[in-house]
């Protein structure tokens, strides 16, 4: 017997042979932030036998308040998330496979990496790439697992294709104007409770104990000491386009994505949604300014500025990002905003 | 009557997280635009909906005696 995962193949529901599997299988997960570095951590500790991690940003001093990977020194080095987890994760155990990939995720860049992966793990920051997954986990038959969190608030969802209703079932559209922890604030144990119940599923996939995934959606708030699952027998759509009959995966089409494009001879980046917005400008300033942006409204925009960095956000949701060429940086500035 | 449950940010706005409210028959969708004009809630749109225990779209009818719950999507991560 394996000395390292000794306690976990006491636990009769995985066993020796449950072990076993966990180790000859491959989870995708994306996004190395709160959610992403917790979920890497309880994979890697659990012995999972390849584990690619897919992020765009780099480490920041505001991240160490919760995400559990990382250092003061990889602040120092301005080193990538992916590759900073990846470092950290090796030290962990060497036994599994890590895989780093610095990117901005969108249908066409991710496809490519989902050819050999068990599972997708969800640790992503807004919902349009949650759309993108779900298409892609209906397309290739891939479970995943929502996770996110905000404040003390907390929600998840496991999504087998065949079986569940996927997320586009319960959500006919990309809510907007969403809470985030760059508006909204976040505390580590809100990021702790989404992840126990992620790992716990992913587990039960990973060991393909399939009759115990939990067939409910959990969404909890800690601080206003709120828990609540709710059943999901009824939701599933025969017409839903991305697990229904007539399916077409909406969300793997440019069209459905946000646009980002560098203004020429300006040091600026424009962000366009897929479809124009009708922002309450009001509330966001009011969120942003709580949250150490300094923040100017007008009925026609907001500015907002915080660490040097400027961004103009439109009433349709069109939005420049000013000091900058990156278009990643700036879609990942405009995502930390609007969700 | 409707018993009401507010989860997150909602019970801040409302200040309570529970309320009975008189919906017999009404859809989910004419409850919360019932919600908004009597409490000034924001954002009743885009809020997922149960409806005892269970996941329930706008054009759920209730009864007198259901227990409906607006749950924010939550994006962060
Ligand atoms: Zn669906």
């Amino acid at each position: 017997m394996n000395e390292r995962y000794s306690r976990q193949t006491l636990f009769s529901p995985i066993g020796e042979g449950g072990q076993v599997k966990i180790q000859q299988k491959h989870v995708l997960l994306l996004g190395a932030g709160a959610l992403g570095s917790a979920n890497a951590e309880a994979l890697t500790r659990a012995g999972v036998g390849k584990l690619t991690i897919v992020d765009r940003d780099y480490v920041e001093t505001s991240n160490l308040q919760r995400q559990q990977l990382y250092t003061e020194q990889d602040v120092e080095e301005k080193l990538p998330k992916a590759e900073a987890a990846k470092r950290h994760l090796h030290a962990i155990n060497h036994e599994v496979e890590v895989k780093a990939v610095i990117m901005d995720a969108t249908a066409q860049t991710l496809e490519p990496l989902l050819g050999h992966v068990d599972l997708i793990m969800d640790a992503t920051d807004n919902f349009e790439t949650r759309m993108i997954i779900n298409d892609l986990s209906q397309k290739l038959q891939i479970p995943w697992i929502y996770g996110a969190c905000v404040g003390s608030v907390g929600m998840t969802m496991t999504i087998l294709p065949g079986q569940t209703p996927c997320l586009h079932c319960l959500l006919k559209t990309i809510p907007i104007q969403g809470m985030t922890c760059d508006t909204g604030g976040i505390i580590s144990p809100a990021v702790t409770m989404v992840v126990a119940h992620q790992i716990a599923e992913a587990l039960k996939i990973l060991v393909e104990d399939w009759e115990s995934v939990r067939p409910s959606l959990v969404t909890f708030d800690l601080w206003r000491n709120q828990y609540q699952t709710v059943r999901l027998t009824k939701v599933k759509k025969k017409d839903c386009l991305s697990c229904g009959d007539q399916r077409t995966y909406p969300f793997l089409t440019l069209e459905n994505a946000t646009k980002t494009a560098v203004l020429c001879g300006r040091d600026t980046v424009q962000v366009r949604p897929p479809k124009p917005l009708k922002l309450q400008l009001e509330k966001l300033a009011k969120d942003l300014n709580g949250s150490g942006y300094s923040v100017k409204v007008n009925p026609f925009l907001l500015s907002c500025e915080k660490n040097g960095e400027r961004m103009v956000v439109f009433q349709d949701g069109r939005a420049l990002v000013h000091g900058t060429k990156n278009m990643v940086h700036a879609k990942a500035m405009y995502q930390s905003i609007l969700g | 009557m409707i018993n009401v449950l507010l989860f997150a940010q909602l019970k801040d706005e409302l200040g309570k997280e529970a309320l009975s409210i008189e919906g017999n028959g009404m859809s989910v969708a004419q409850l919360k635009g019932k919600m908004k004009i009597e409490f000034q809630l924001e954002g009743l749109e885009t809020v997922m909906t149960a409806v005892n225990e269970e996941f329930a779209d706008d054009e759920t009818i209730l009864s007198d005696g259901d227990t409906v719950a607006f749950i924010p999507p939550v994006s962060g991560g």
